[in-house]
């Protein structure tokens, strides 16, 4: 096993070095395999995100990957890296493996626990696999990666909570609703915030949508981009009380909506609840809405606080993720380690089971005519001994699989033997 | 036998109880799932147990405190089971599971109901008895519903969500919830209540319409008419409706606990037997 990582990301080089060193997605399976085919690389997969590139290959054992990539990235971009060295981090073996693991289950984004990246590991990954860049080791561990995002995604709640406050008007708006099917939204002045919360409204499932504005032109336009109804500023009242959730942000100097008024409308509607998402800075809701039972008034401000106790949440949510992470990282370890020391082990009993069959026929005159139970007890006593001077390096082997240091140990074991030639 | 089954309903009780606060405080799905297991193998001993008693005395273990606080506590986690597949709330389990452990351990510990009485063989009040236990399962529902409704009700208008936010279910699913169980207690309620008073005018001598805990129940049974005309006729939604189902369970249990300590008849120490 030989892996290493070399990479940028956003928390280590400004967003120009980024740009300067992505690798679009159209030619990410032809940079791969210019990659895989430099010599001594066996396997490759290049992450190239707004946020990230990182290179990972899988190398021959004795081969210095983190040169042959620092040259693969000059040669492809045709720039020296030198100036932009420093914004590089180059990760080895089992911190690769963590890294990996940690990437594609979203602890290593900007935003912790956005889900695009984990569809971009697999965009990467299928690439590298189109060019045949997959196929050991770091296929094993990318394929592992995914896995345990899955089940990250699955046991903890780290990508739950809304984040932003256009999602964060939809999350309150489904704790207030259960599901948003058949909810009616009435936009009161169109601007992109509004324009905003009610696409996600509407691809959270709610089916109407009311458009008004003080140029109803505007109205009109918004209203056919969203398939809704317009309605002019001056019946804005009369129509309000279809609303489910009012999405408001007119520039009126003060309020336009009181409690009065939305008394009226809560026994117009039979105390169904209302949602009022106030994006307006002068405000369009008075506050004292807010005391009324089944309404509830969200701000701008109101709808800040509640994303920063969802980011807060994701980080709680990140502790339990992490420490997934540390257990499937060990046992992706110990199950790689594995699959280097059980091939040397065969092959060192092979090695000593071969040296013991030569000597015995070399023998075989010598030792005369010796009766069955004679040859029996020398071929005991071979055995005895191969299995004596085995021992130890196969303990050995075992008992240090999963540790970094074993590879050095394969190593030494192939090499005073003289395995594998 | 039957102590054996009880006692390991309730070991199991517990454990699902230990499993579920953990499960629902850090959301761990993987612990809710460990969590449900031990309740339904707490559920399968202690229908054994209830089977075990009905066997022994020929009817339905009702007629003493100790089976009926069992027989409560059982349909309790049925409940709690049937819902959880419709709704897959979690969370309702740290509301009504409580309650189930404490029946169940009041039951255990209680010795075994002595008494035996002619009366309890009549059709008439093993009808009474266990509608009126029906009701009180679904309508215990509606009070949990109610609390669940108020927190989050509470957490949103706050506009600080703290834990309750991310782990109780919409306001909706919580009045959907209440209505529901709302609109089933309420019928085995009214049954419960009928049959009682038809057995009582043809068995007791004397005023029977006196007794402390009819009185109690008439009144529970009134509440619960009002609460649920208001509801239906959408005059009572969310808050208002949640705070009077609070007192509809208050008004069961002075009747069920309460007045059973006053009353003759319900004191289960029947004066006929005399």
């Amino acid at each position: 096993m030989n892996l290493t990582l070399l990479g940028i990301n956003h928390r280590t080089a400004p967003v120009e070095v980024r740009e300067k060193m992505n690798i679009p997605e159209a030619r990410l399976a032809e940079a791969v395999s210019d990659l895989v085919h430099r010599a001594g690389i066996r396997e490759g997969m290049i992450l190239s995100t707004c946020n990230r590139v990182e290179v990972t290959t899988s190398a021959e054992d004795e081969v210095d990957a983190e040169s042959i990539i620092r040259r693969f990235l000059t040669d492809h971009h045709h720039c020296d890296l030198g100036p932009f060295g420093h914004f590089f981090y180059r990760l080895r073996q089992q911190d690769v493996v963590k890294h990996l693991f940690r990437v594609a289950s979203s602890l290593d984004s900007m935003i912790l626990g956005e889900p695009q990246i984990l569809g971009q590991m697999k965009q990467a990954y299928a690439a590298a696999r189109t060019v045949g860049a997959m196929n050991g080791t770091l296929n094993e561990v990318v394929n592992q990666a995914l896995a345990v995002a899955r089940r990250v995604r699955r046991e903890t709640a780290l990508g739950s909570a809304a984040v932003s406050v256009s999602y964060a008007a939809v999350e309150l708006a489904k704790k207030i609703f259960g599901g948003l099917q058949g909810k009616t939204i009435f936009i009161v002045g169109a601007g992109k915030m509004s324009e905003l919360a009610a696409k996600h409204l509407l691809s959270s499932g709610a089916s109407n949508i009311l458009v008004s504005n003080r140029t109803y032109e505007r109205a009109v336009e918004l209203a056919t981009a969203f398939h809704g109804t317009p309605v002019p500023f001056e019946h804005l009242y009369e129509h309000l009380s279809q609303a489910d959730i009012v999405i408001s942000s007119t520039g009126s100097p003060h309020t336009i909506i009181n409690k009065n008024q939305v008394e009226k409308l809560l026994s117009a509607r039979k105390n169904r609840p209302i949602f009022f998402v106030d994006i307006a800075v002068p405000r369009d809701v008075d506050p004292a809405v807010n005391e009324l039972d089944n309404v509830f008034v969200y701000d701008i401000d109101d709808l800040g606080h509640v994303v920063e106790a969802n980011k807060k949440q994701r980080e709680r949510e990140a502790v339990w993720a992490e420490e997934i992470i540390q257990m499937e990282v060990q046992r992706t370890l110990k199950r790689l380690a594995s699959r280097d020391v059980v091939p040397t082990i065969l092959a060192l009993e092979d090695r000593l089971n071969r040296i013991r069959a030569m000597e015995m026929e070399r023998y075989q005159g010598r030792l005369g005519n010796l009766t069955s139970e004679q040859r029996q007890a020398v071929d005991a006593l071979t055995r005895g001994i191969m299995n004596k001077i085995l021992h130890g390096p196969i303990t050995e082997l075992k008992s240090g699989a999963g540790e970094p240091e074993n590879v050095a140990l394969v190593r030494l074991i192939h090499k005073i033997f003289g395995l594998g030639n | 036998m039957h102590d054996v089954c009880v006692w390991m309903a309730l070991s199991f009780y517990a454990l699902g109880i230990l499993l579920i606060v953990p499960s629902v405080v850090r959301r761990r799905p993987s612990l809710s799932l460990a969590s449900l297991g031990a309740l339904g193998i707490g559920l399968a001993a202690h229908a054994g147990a209830l089977a075990i008693e009905a066997a022994r005395l020929h009817r339905l273990p009702v007629t003493d405190v100790r089976s009926a606080l069992s027989f409560y506590a059982f349909l309790v986690t049925l409940a709690f089971f049937f819902v959880y597949l419709r709704y897959r709330i979690v969370s309702l389990g740290l509301f009504m599971l409580p309650l189930v452990f404490l029946l169940t351990l009041i039951s255990a510990l209680r010795p075994p109901g002595s008494f035996d009485s002619s009366a309890f063989r009549g059709g008439w009040l093993l009808v009474h008895i266990s509608s009126i236990f029906l009701g009180y399962t679904a309508l215990f529902l509606t009070f949990v519903a109610a609390v669940m409704y108020l927190i989050q009700e509470r957490e949103l208008k706050s506009k600080q969500p703290r834990g309750f936010y991310y782990r109780l279910p919409s306001l909706k699913v919580c009045e959907e919830l209440y209505y529901r169980s709302l609109v089933l207690g309420l019928p085995f309620l009214s049954l419960g209540i009928l049959t009682g008073f038809v057995w009582a005018s043809r068995t007791w001598k004397g005023p029977w319409e006196l007794d402390p805990k009819i009185l109690a129940s008439l009144l529970t049974w009134l509440i619960y008419l009002v609460l649920f005309s208001n509801c239906v006729s959408g005059v009572w939604r969310g808050r208002r409706a949640a705070y009077f189902a609070i007192v509809g369970f208050a008004a069961i249990l002075v009747t069920f606990v309460g007045i059973s300590l006053l009353s003759g008849e319900h004191g289960y120490i029947p004066k006929l037997r005399g």
